[in-house]
């Protein structure tokens, strides 16, 4: 195409190149120590639980009885978890949205609502957020499901966190974007429809999806209702009717690690898939 | 020949700062006119102000018989705005395309999601117009993957499909590569040869004397000289105009 072609460098390396490589390789290198002192780690913590003698000193015995008859019961918390998570990170995309909007408008009861739903939300404990759904909305007259108030819950809390990503997310998108619309004839809706917020969700993508890891974690507080059977109420419920909380608990604490890191493993090709496609 | 567009009495203020003052401009159909000037001289105000992007604080414009009064608000004013972006086809110094769509996306949404063509005439027309600039070849590419002067001739031939009575160019070649400019300027002689009314501000003196009908040069926000380009190149009557000139001539700025 250009009239101006690359020199050829023939096969010499510039100094520039070798010192690319070598960085490379001190990378490399370093990723591989580190992922040989993960499996150490992990071995110890294995062998801490397997109740063998270790120089006189017996290590903590589990109940494997107790693990092989419960694993099941436990997993199936997991659509539970999943399901609740899915709800609400999508109820809290939609107030982060709106959130962030309110937060541009130029319309003070608009922007003073905006304000206001994220500074109560914020102010305020999950915890306590989660029972008022499911304790206190009963005495006027409304009452949810364990599943509902859970969700409105978490969708409405994480919804004020998320409103400074989707903020963030439209304020990424340049001055000269929304003349460019304006100079073609596009009314501010069809600006935003079309322009704005397409480039705004591309953005939010990546941060939304750490929420959404950090979410699975938090429905566990949803358990607390007691009427959602997801992975928390599950091992909770085992762990004490049979006073094995230990192995109860670890096994809950293995089923949400094995969750996030498959789930930050996916956020990592879509994120990886996002950098290096159309922008 | 008819008028297309008359500026009267054009003021602008940013805040304190009188950045044009009483401006009146007449540009006819098919003419090619230059805006020169130095950088603060008020030039892409007065470009901005032509469709709106700022709005003037005193005066009027009138483009293709559409009368817009400065200072005025509410439904029919943003009606008559919009009318007057209809008819008016923008170019910025930053291209501003859609990174979000193709190549091909980016020249049909206007036709497509503004005047609400049909998909399929719309793309013909794009394709017609990305073909005149050279770079049909290019349509399902991504922004990202153009160069400069690729990207400011994609951003010329979405202006062109909506069909406008006025091209308006606001630097078109001040963000590009010294190489790169030579493509976007014979893509800018094309669209003039083709017998577009075009108002350009620009800095490529090359390209005013050589192609422009009319140039006008501005400084502290007035129009200082308007004329044929050899008269302004040639023997330029204000001293700021000579000195802009001469500053060109020997290659600084």
């Amino acid at each position: 195409m250009s009239a101006f072609g690359t020199e050829n460098k023939g096969e010499v390396k510039s100094q520039g190149d070798l010192l690319f490589e070598a960085q490379q390789r001190q990378k490399q290198r370093f990723n591989r120590n580190v992922g040989a002192s993960w499996g150490i780690f992990f071995l110890i913590i294995v062998y801490f639980f397997s109740g063998q003698n270790f120089l006189g000193i017996k290590t903590i015995e589990l109940n494997t009885e107790f693990i092989i008859n419960n694993m099941g019961f436990i997993a199936k918390g997991l659509p539970q978890t999943l399901l609740v998570s899915v709800l609400a990170i999508t109820l809290a995309m939609i107030l982060a949205l709106l959130a962030a909007l309110g937060r541009l408008s130029t319309f003070p009861p608009l922007y003073a609502l905006s304000t206001f739903y994220v500074s109560l939300i914020r102010g305020t404990p999950l915890y306590l957020q989660i029972f008022f759904f499911f304790l206190a909305l009963p005495q006027l007259g409304i009452v949810l499901t364990g599943l509902l108030a859970g969700v409105l819950a978490l969708g409405l809390n994480y919804g004020a966190y998320m409103s400074e990503i989707f903020r963030a997310g439209l304020a990424s998108v340049g001055k000269g974007q929304i003349e460019a619309a304006a100079a073609l004839g596009m009314t501010p809706w069809q600006t935003m429809r079309r322009v704005v917020l397409p480039q705004a969700l591309r953005f939010a993508i990546p941060p939304v999806g750490n929420e959404f890891i950090a979410m699975t974690k938090d429905s566990a507080l949803v358990s607390a209702t007691g009427f959602v059977q997801e992975i928390m109420w599950r091992a909770t419920r085992v762990g004490r009717a049979q006073f094995n909380n230990l192995e109860a608990l670890i096994m809950a604490a293995v089923f949400y690690w094995v969750m996030t890191l498959i789930l930050t493993y996916v956020q990592s090709i879509i994120e990886a898939r996002l950098s290096k496609g159309d922008r | 020949m008819s008028t297309i567009v008359k500026i009267s009495n054009l003021d602008k203020y940013f805040g304190r700062l009188h950045v044009l003052k009483n401006v009146s401009l007449e540009v006819a159909e098919r003419e090619v006119v230059c805006l020169i000037g130095r950088s603060g001289s008020g030039k892409s105000t007065l470009l901005r102000c032509i469709n709106f992007l700022e709005e003037p604080s005193h005066g009027s414009i009138e483009v293709d018989g559409l009368h817009v009064n400065s200072g005025e608000k509410g439904r029919a004013h943003r009606q008559l705005v919009h009318d007057v972006r209809l008819k008016t086809g923008m170019v910025f110094q930053e291209f501003n395309l859609f990174p979000h769509m193709s190549v091909l996306e980016n020249v049909i949404e206007g036709p497509v999601t503004v005047k609400g063509m049909d998909r399929q005439q719309a793309i013909e027309l794009a394709e017609h117009n990305l073909d005149s600039v050279g770079l049909l070849f290019k349509k399902d590419e991504y922004p990202n993957r153009l160069s400069g002067g690729q990207k400011q001739r994609v951003a010329i031939a979405r202006a062109l499909t909506m069909e406008p009575r006025v091209m308006l160019f606001d630097e078109p070649t001040s963000a590009l590569d010294p190489e790169l400019i030579g493509e976007v300027l014979n893509v800018m002689k094309k669209v003039a040869k083709d017998g577009m009314t075009m108002l350009v501000v620009t800095h490529e003196m090359g390209f005013a004397r050589e192609v422009a009908d009319r140039v006008i040069v501005m400084a502290d926000g007035e129009l200082i000289e308007d004329g044929k380009p050899e008269q302004i190149f040639n023997e330029p009557k204000d001293p700021r105009t000579e000195a802009l000139i001469v500053r060109y001539r020997t290659g600084s700025g």
